[in-house]
């Protein structure tokens, strides 16, 4: 493992070289689980200099998540936890310290962020409450809220969580996490004084956990920038957690590379992307789905495509759909989906993307008819069958009590496939989404991600539909998986003729899986056309800012 | 917040409507004939027949029902075959012992329910111990807990009175009819103290059922939220589990409990029948159980007509303390 201490000083030689905000030495974590010891950590080192940003970035499993509690002192309780090894933040040992200690340290010198800033924050306890929590003043609290980026703060204290959007909450969520406690009056036993604070009771160590997993582009881009902006105007260092390489490029000063509880690497951001050393870190490289490096197999699948287009698989026409105004006045409606029309030919594939509250997932359901459009038609060419839905988690959309095989021969009698044909025929489906005869005996618990959504698509094949129709179906998936979740459903396409029709907010995801792309926003596609064309000439500005905000490593 | 506030009254006024036409329908559809019971045995077809019509039970069944309705606006329930007095009278005398019994066990289960589901969800050997007693306690029916709670409270320790509102039997409560309002308008803190020692044993046995319902709910409720993000957010800003809970878990998880709270105060109206038995107390729970033996269609139906509407307006007020709790209730 190189010296982290001199990567920090080459990348960022301007920022503080005195002591570490946090040392983390020999950490080992065990869970005690119905299956025996799981060891979650194996012997974790590593510091985290003054004033910078460490991405910890792994798969899920990886223990990232793990390791960032630690440096809270608050590892996972659900379980039985044995922690060895010490966590050092500003003089005091999160692991073997006491709880007042430890406690003191997180009131003071530490600031946590959660990914979903629709949960992380408590519904029933005002803004202003919940950011002045750790006994700032009012006046703090406000300059901590405009610190973010909230617009007109002081009008935000007396707001409820409810009544702000996610990336707003996401933004409270941090004005909160670095709104520390005073930490003269109250000063804790154990805790280094002046190590404690960062400057302006803004916490010496920042702990985002997935921040901007949950958010659109613009929105990530946006809180990144803010992070940017407390280690550049505060001093702050930064622990971001992530699944993804690109936000790390974005904003890191060193990347902390993990799988199955150990430290792969580390080093300057420049130095893994560009030079990674160790194995995992290549295979992460590769597998990652980028805005700006497509397979070599996408630019000729698109011409074999190109033939295919003679008629239509699914025809939407002028569809519409308005819904009342949440919150409004009686009789004012939202209007969802604005006369949007789309076609998706035969053997095709088009990506729908745009940003939550588009309307892109209400158009998905009106073309499978699971909710009714105010006006306009859908069309199904003859013969292809009902279309058919793969959703984002896989996990809730199987049957728990399941095995994975009942629930495809659910499908099938349902087809009218006779009670013995059906296992048969479910182990022929499982196989073409290359599961084998294992998973069908499985409960979707057992399953990872990948192979619930192979599971999921294997069902959805049941009824041999011409259409599918795709929400979101890799955005909960690890990297590796999802890229191979993409190629088996592009593998669907050349071999069964399946068009596809999917819902994405991540572009590199449409690039890759998409001969057309249509852009929507406000209700409406306002810009559609090859995926090519568009990724390489967008004519629409928004489409530029949502190209321009896609994280990338290249 | 008003139209959250109007929606809820709109629907409280609907079902006490509603409430209204199923206990007259239900009174017409009974076999028993109430002009029979008012005249005896002995009286004569064209008796009958007479009293029939002057009570207007040949008018058809829509004309009855309007006349129903207009006579309970205007506070008429009828005149007990029994006790030969209006109903209202009769329940205006019963009602307050009932609704203090049942206040009272409220006030219990709602404090027991709070402080067994906070101990039983924090989890260790106290939330185990917690949960077997509370199980037996609420596989006990109310009428076994009642005559153990008078053989161990009374006989044996001496602790708890056996029955009554009070030491003094032929003590009247006025104004209110409250004992326990009445005696401390009256500046009288020894009968005040007397009166309290008196409802705490049936409140409790009855109350018993209740407070492990609400418990159950509160934990269930307390130990889903314990594992949301914003309870991992106060942790991390390095509050003591007692803070995080009382800051944070707790208001989160008070709406189910207050649910079930309001589902358990009918439990509470009806079984303080049971529990007004078994305690002598004089409440409406004995005049029903009186008016049942005796056929008294009208005092059945006033009776019922008051608890029911008892029962609504609890959960009104339910539906008001939880718009208070939860801030995105007051915008649908």
């Amino acid at each position: 493992m190189p010296d982290p201490s001199t990567d920090r000083i080459a990348t960022a030689p301007s920022r503080g070289i005195d002591e570490p905000v946090c040392r983390v030495e020999d950490l080992t974590v065990d869970f005690e689980t119905a299956d025996g010891l799981v060891r979650a950590l194996r012997g974790v080192s590593l510091e985290i200099g003054r004033g910078e940003i460490l991405a910890l970035v792994g798969e899920s499993g990886s223990g990232k998540t793990v390791l960032s509690s630690c440096l809270l002192g608050l590892p996972p309780a659900s379980l039985k936890t044995t922690v060895g090894g010490s966590v050092v933040v500003a003089g005091v040992d999160m692991v073997n310290g006491s709880d007042a200690d430890r406690r003191v340290a997180r009131r003071q010198t530490i600031g946590a962020v959660f990914q979903d800033p629709l949960t992380s924050l408590d519904p029933m306890m005002r803004i202003g409450d919940q950011v002045a929590e750790r006994g700032a003043t009012r006046a703090r609290a406000t300059a901590a809220l405009e610190d973010c980026g909230v617009p007109e703060p002081g009008m935000r204290l007396r707001q409820w969580p409810h009544q702000l959007s996610g990336g707003l909450r996401q933004r409270v969520s941090i004005a909160a996490a670095i709104t520390a406690g005073s930490s003269t009056p109250r000063r804790g036993p154990g805790v280094d004084t002046a190590q404690a604070s960062a400057g302006d009771g803004v916490p010496a160590l920042l702990i985002a956990d997935e921040p901007t997993t949950a958010l659109d582009v613009r929105v990530q881009a946006q809180i990144i920038a803010l992070f940017a902006r407390l280690r550049d105007e505060h001093g702050c260092s930064i622990v971001l957690v992530t699944h993804d390489l690109g936000v790390a490029a974005q904003i890191a000063d060193r990347i902390a590379v993990m799988s199955a509880g150990e430290l792969c690497e580390v080093g300057s951001t420049e130095q893994i992307l560009r030079d990674p050393q160790h194995e995992y870190t290549k295979s992460l490289l590769a597998a990652r789905i980028d805005i700006n490096r497509m397979p070599v197999s996408i630019t000729e699948r698109s011409r074999v495509v190109a033939e295919r287009r003679d008629d239509d698989a699914l025809r939407l026409e002028g569809i519409s759909k308005h819904y009342p105004k949440a919150g409004g006045r009686r009789g004012e409606i939202f209007t969802a989906v604005d006369d949007v029309s789309l076609t998706v030919p035969a053997g095709g594939s088009v990506a729908l993307v745009g940003e939550s509250g588009c309307g892109k997932s209400t158009l998905l359901r009106i073309a499978a008819g699971l909710t009714k459009a105010d006006s306009g038609g859908v069309h199904v060419a003859p013969g292809s069958g009902r279309p058919q839905l793969v959703f984002q988690d896989a996990g809730s959309s199987l049957t728990p009590w399941f095995s994975i095989g009942q629930g495809i021969e659910e499908r099938l009698r349902v087809q009218g496939v006779s009670r013995r044909e059906a296992p048969d025929r479910a182990r022929e489906l499982l196989a073409q989404v290359g599961l084998d005869a294992r998973a069908a005996g499985a409960r979707p618990r057992a399953l990872s991600g990948g192979q619930r959504q192979r599971a999921a698509i294997a069902r959805a094949l049941a009824s041999d539909p011409r259409i599918l129709l795709c929400d979101e179906p890799v955005s909960a998936l690890d990297a590796s998986h999802a890229s191979r979740v993409l190629d088996l459903l592009d593998e669907l396409r050349a071999s069964l003729g399946i068009a596809l029709l999917m819902v994405t907010h991540d572009l590199a995801v449409a690039r890759r899986i998409s001969d057309e792309t249509a852009v929507m926003y406000g209700g409406r596609i306002i810009e559609r056309s090859a995926s090519e064309q568009l990724f390489a000439e967008p004519r629409e500005d928004y489409t530029r800012q949502l190209i321009a905000a896609s994280p990338s490593v290249y | 917040m008003v139209r959250a506030v109007a929606v809820r009254l709109a629907s409280l006024v609907g079902v006490l409507l509603l409430l209204a036409i199923a206990v007259f329908l239900i009174q017409r559809l009974l076999p028993a004939d109430p002009v029979r019971a008012v005249l005896g045995r002995n009286a004569s077809p064209d008796e009958i027949a007479a009293r029939r019509s002057e009570l207007g039970f040949d008018d058809p069944l829509p004309v009855q029902l309007v006349r129903f309705l207009g006579d309970l606006l205007s506070g008429d329930l009828g005149t007990s075959l029994r006790t030969r007095s209006p109903v209202s009278a009769d329940i205006a005398a019963y009602l307050p012992a009932t609704l203090e019994l049942v206040f009272v066990a409220t006030v219990i289960a709602l404090l027991g329910g709070l402080i067994v589901g906070v101990l039983s969800a924090r989890g260790g050997w106290l939330s185990g111990v917690i949960r077997v007693v509370t199980a037996a306690g609420a596989s006990a029916p109310s009428f076994l807990l009642a005559i153990l709670g008078i053989l161990l409270l009374y006989r044996q320790l001496g602790l708890f009175p056996a029955g009554g509102r009070s030491s003094d039997l032929l003590a009247t409560s006025t104004p209110t009819g409250f004992l326990l309002v009445d005696r401390l308008l009256a500046g009288d803190p020894a009968g005040w103290l007397d009166a309290l020692h008196h409802v705490l044993l049936p409140a409790f046995v009855l109350a018993v059922g209740s407070t492990v319902a609400i418990a159950r709910v509160l934990r269930g409720s307390l130990r889903s939220v314990d594992s949301l993000d914003f309870v991992r957010s106060a942790r991390a800003k390095g509050f003591t589990a007692l803070q995080v809970t009382t800051r944070h878990t707790l208001r989160n998880s008070l709406n189910p409990a207050l649910s079930m709270t309001g589902l358990q105060v009918g439990m509470l109206l009806s079984g303080a029948v049971v529990v007004e038995t078994v305690f002598s107390w004089p409440g409406i729970g004995a005049y029903l159980s009186a008016s049942i033996g005796f056929s008294d269609l009208p005092a059945i139906v006033g009776v019922v007509l008051v608890l029911g509407v008892a029962y609504v307006v609890i959960n009104f007020v339910v539906d008001m303390l939880q718009l208070v709790v939860d801030p995105r209730l007051r915008s649908a």
